[in-house]
């Protein structure tokens, strides 16, 4: 049971007490049960958030005053300080390693001052010499560095910045139009700290956490990975990797409280419907396909073929993904937001070979409101408040877009506005009237 | 995996993480002081690294080799460069080769893109290494301005270069290093016949 949930059943045991449901033994054994609950061990999470907190801080107020370039102290003591504190966070580090390798704190806050440390020392010996190229350069010697220590260390925070700072160089590198083949398989090395984190917690915070860092970067990674040899098919890879999300989300953490403790499937349906709106747009539906190769411009051979690999693999484990791990009746919405891989697995191939754009919007429009609807209805027949919000919200922003966009006229849009308005404050309205009245008839 | 082996292999790490950063502080050290000294005419502007601070970021009118007829040279591989002083006193890229030349002073670059130049020769653009020079905050944005003050200067960069490594050292306006010319108020005077 998760943290939310127990603190609710904690909350109601006074009052089935009374009513006579539980008696004050069986009580007390509950409340004694969940007061030894890992999930209650707040103290230690909090001394880590702080550690790690407090040594980013310190971490980059020792980058920026390096950053102040201090002329005058000359080359030789300038590559002196520069190696300094790098060779004093790897001390403290091999301290932890030895002495406090079980507190999560002095892991975690140590491991996180290396990291810094690595990228401040390469920053002052480039900027001692007057080397070390542009910022992608240096991204990746210290994405190169940090990439052991996730594991080495069992550092979360490190993961964290080590995908941030791969991130990074991925964006800086295609920006000045280098490949970045080796983005996926230097991202591999967070793969035995998931291990680690998910053998020993898996249902705790630091693999929430991990989730986010890992959701984030290949939502922004799958982007930055893609050669852009065939036009459009960033829209097949992009639409099979948030349903694969969505479904392994669902199925390894969805009976979870509270969305943070469900990272792949909030970031998989916040993709999803970023996603849906802008393929409601006919832009990205415009010279798709095998017929609009890009055959102008220099191409990785390999990079270009891994975008067919990612667009022919990830639908298809989606699809996989979803009919093995996903209970029908008992995730149903999660299988109605995996509705757009079967459907661009139609809908592109067709618009790719007839040019035929009005095909994709109109897919999409429908798929958003579609799946607007049901998530609307899903919320009402299961009393989820969340859920009717997140279904009227999808409806709203796909009125929202078609207002700016499309030719109707100013009094079509202006009723559409009030309608969905209207049906918003409606659908609360019944949703909480319904509650109240369940809420009433328990006590 | 136990606690001697977590450390041992941490100390690889250190080792790695101190060597890469080490190595760097040699080789650029060896070619400040051993390497043969020239001039590059350069652009300076001013931007800044969210890490390594404010600097001029240096455009050279030296980015290109010529490729010698026949050679085929790699996609972003590794190429040799000899450098050459023209009558001018400045430096000049000479023609690319895929060994190290037997005498003279050469880098050791990346090859990029391969074009033609006004004569027609086959050409391979480059990026020199060292196009950035690191500076006090105050002193990066005082030199672009002070650059365009009346007119514009003539700017060269002074590089130290040394078994294909190429260190930048200082950069020069009319022929002065920058903070000697700010100092002394050389923005304030007349631009010199170029």
């Amino acid at each position: 049971m998760g943290r939310l949930a127990a603190r609710r059943l904690l909350s109601e045991l006074p009052r089935l007490e009374a009513v006579g449901v539980i008696d004050a033994t069986t009580a007390e054994r509950i409340r004694e049960h969940y007061a030894s609950h890992p999930a209650f061990s707040s103290r230690r999470l909090a001394m880590a958030i702080s550690a790690v907190l407090g040594t980013l801080l310190i971490g980059a107020g020792v980058i920026l005053l390096l950053a102040h370039n201090w002329e005058h102290l000359g080359r030789g003591l300038r590559a002196a300080v520069s190696l300094a504190p790098l060779v004093v966070s790897q001390a403290l580090v091999g301290w932890v390693v030895v002495r406090r390798f079980e507190s999560i704190a002095w892991r975690e806050g140590c491991a996180t001052l290396l990291a810094l440390t690595v990228a401040a020392a390469l920053a002052l010996v480039d900027q001692t010499y007057n080397m070390g190229g542009d910022l992608e350069s240096f991204l990746w010697r210290w994405s190169l560095l940090l990439a052991p220590l996730p594991w080495l260390l069992n550092s979360t925070a490190v993961a964290t910045i080590f995908l941030a700072a791969l991130t990074w160089w991925a964006g800086a590198a295609k920006v000045d139009g280098h490949e970045v083949l080796w983005l996926w398989p230097l991202a591999a090395a967070v793969v035995p700290h998931a291990f680690q984190v998910l053998s020993s917690d898996r249902r705790g915070l630091r693999a929430a956490n991990l989730g986010w860092a890992c959701a984030v970067f290949l939502s922004v990674a799958a982007g930055l990975g893609l050669e852009y040899r065939v036009p459009g098919l960033w829209i097949v890879v992009y639409c099979g990797l948030f349903a694969l999300m969505i479904a392994v989300g669902v199925a390894v953490r969805g009976d979870e409280d509270g969305m943070w403790r469900r990272p792949f499937e909030a970031v998989g349906v916040a993709g999803s419907f970023v996603l849906w709106l802008i393929l409601s747009f006919v832009h990205p539906w415009k010279h798709i396909g095998w017929d609009h190769i890009r055959t102008t411009e220099r191409f990785h051979a390999v990079a270009s073929w891994l975008d067919v690999a990612l667009a022919a693999c990830l639908p298809l484990a989606a699809i996989v993904a979803m009919a093995v791990l996903l209970d029908r009746r008992r995730h149903k919405l999660a299988m109605l937001w995996g509705l757009s891989v079967p459907l661009v697995a139609v809908v592109w191939p067709i618009v790719a070979a007839s040019g035929a754009e009005w095909l994709g919007v109109f897919a999409f429009n429908l798929l958003v409101f579609a799946v607007g609807i049901a998530t609307i209805a899903e919320g009402l027949k299961g009393e989820s408040l969340a859920r009717v919000n997140l279904g009227m919200v999808l409806v709203a922003a796909l009125v929202i877009v078609r207002f700016f966009d499309s030719e109707l006229g100013f009094v079509v849009k202006g009723l559409a506005f009030i309608a969905v308005g209207i049906g918003f404050l409606a659908a609360n309205l019944v949703l909480s009237r319904r509650l109240r009245r369940d809420a009433g008839a328990t006590s | 995996m136990n606690r001697t082996l977590r450390l041992l292999l941490l100390i690889v790490v250190a080792v790695v993480q101190l060597a890469v950063a080490g190595d760097a502080i040699v080789r650029y050290e060896l070619t400040l002081r051993y390497g043969e000294s020239l001039r590059f005419r350069v652009q300076p502007i001013d931007p800044v690294d969210s890490f390594r601070g404010r600097y001029v970021a240096l455009t050279f009118e030296a980015n290109r080799a010529e490729i010698p007829e026949g050679l085929e040279i790699p996609n972003r591989g590794w190429i040799f460069v000899p450098v050459v002083v023209g009558e001018d006193g400045f430096a000049r890229l000479g023609a690319v080769s895929l060994s190290r030349p037997s005498s003279g002073p050469y880098l050791r670059l990346r090859s990029g893109v391969e074009g033609q130049d006004e004569e027609g020769r086959r050409v391979a653009w480059v990026n020199l290494p060292f196009r950035r020079l690191y500076m006090k905050e105050e002193l990066a944005a005082e030199t672009e301005r002070a650059m365009w003050r009346r007119g514009r200067r003539q700017a060269s960069v002074l590089v130290y270069v040394r078994d294909g490594v190429g260190v930048a050292k200082d950069l020069l306006i009319e022929g002065t290093p920058v903070r000697e010319w700010i100092a002394n108020g050389g923005a304030e005077q007349p631009p010199a016949q170029q």
